[in-house]
């Protein structure tokens, strides 16, 4: 089942915007459950994305040095259910 | 579209967590209004803080008569306290199940007691609420000897007062504040010996090692006996910009330098912050 992966809180004021600084992972790599994703950056931190599922990464919708809100869609992950 | 962050170092980096009490804790504390310093201050601990089901209560409002140029909490003209501001502070701390509360406040320098009453009331109605130890984060209250006695009259089992940075950037950091009045009032506290004095010092802003010891000195002259040290970062692009990024081995020798000169617990690192696992600050200092 194909799943969207989206921008997890930050913990700052909602909505908030963070840049993709990279990808620790590539399309078709296998992915475990909480598995670093991809590093994200704001004013005051680095703020590593765990996976939600275990599954195949199918695509990167956020690219390196995209800006995304919380809530966005980032990346789909095939899950194994 | 691209973004222009500022570039920070590859140690001021954290995991979100993937558990759901983060939302949970945010809307129990939208629900009874009460503001968090972890949410005004835009703190990058939150997520880990909030999931652990901990938070830092900010009361008085969340509008401050001053100004500081590191602080994200909005200034203004702020309203007259809510009296029934220390009960939903209250009821927060026991729907979250607190047995540690850390209760800060905006400054009042508009209020005649600095809002010391309303300070001393949350932390009665806290306890009675909860049983909880409280830890109270002050603001200077003017250097009035009355309102920093009535807020230890509620006997905190802590009392925080922040001196913030170096007194050579007191005038470009924290406008209306005063290095030896901050001094001052821990001393207060320190003497009355009913709460445990602590501190906190964020660095980044322009200090140099020497000033830093120094203040760690004159913090231990005064009776301080617990301090934080942490990185300043910049809330928004309006604030101070971060002049250094201290590496954690350099905390590491702050605070072993700290505890050498006298300080009984310290904790230094990039993310720490004044109220930062709080709840086993007291308990490693209390058993020291």
């Amino acid at each position: 089942m194909r799943q969207d992966v989206v921008m997890p809180p930050l913990g700052e004021d909602a909505g908030n915007e963070c840049t993709v600084s990279f990808w620790q992972c590539e399309v078709g790599d296998r992915i475990n459950e909480d598995d670093p994703l991809a590093e994200m950056t704001t004013d005051k931190a680095i703020f590593e994305v765990p996976s939600p599922f275990a599954g195949k990464l199918v695509q990167i919708v956020a690219g390196e040095n995209a800006v995304v809100k919380v809530g966005d869609k980032i990346a789909v992950i095939e899950t194994d259910e | 579209m691209k973004a222009s962050h500022t570039r920070l170092p590859p140690w001021l980096k954290k995991r979100l967590p993937r558990g759901g009490r983060m939302n949970k804790v945010r809307d129990l504390l939208d629900g009874l209004d009460v503001h968090t310093v972890c949410q005004s201050a835009r703190c990058p601990n939150l997520c880990e803080c909030f999931e652990r089901g901990t938070a830092t209560f900010m009361i008085l409002g969340d509008v401050c008569t001053r100004n500081c140029r590191f602080c994200a909490v909005g200034g203004g003209e702020p309203a007259p306290p809510a009296a029934d501001e220390p009960g939903r502070v209250a009821e927060a701390a026991r729907r979250l199940g607190l047995s540690y509360v850390v209760i800060t406040s905006v400054t009042r320098d508009d209020l005649r007691d600095g809002g010391a009453a309303h300070f001393a009331a949350a932390v009665r109605q806290v306890r009675a609420a909860t049983g909880a130890q409280v830890e109270v984060l002050t603001p200077d209250f003017l250097g009035d000897p009355a309102a920093i006695d009535a807020v230890l009259e509620a006997e905190p089992t802590v009392y925080n007062h922040n001196v913030e940075t170096v007194p050579r950037l007191y005038h470009k950091v924290r406008p209306g504040a005063q290095y030896a009045r901050s001094l001052r009032l821990i001393e207060r506290v320190a003497r009355a010996g009913t709460a445990l004095p602590k501190s906190g010092l964020m660095v980044g802003l322009g200090e140099a090692d020497d000033e830093v010891y120094s203040v760690i000195d004159d913090l231990v002259a005064a009776g301080c006996r617990m301090l934080t040290i942490g990185q300043y970062l910049q809330p928004t692009r309006g604030h101070l910009a971060v002049e250094r990024f201290v590496r954690p081995e350099l905390f590491d020798i702050y605070r072993e330098e700290g505890l050498r000169r006298g300080m009984r617990w310290i904790a230094s690192g990039p993310f720490v912050r004044s109220s930062y696992c709080a709840e086993a600050a007291f308990a490693s200092a209390s058993t020291t």
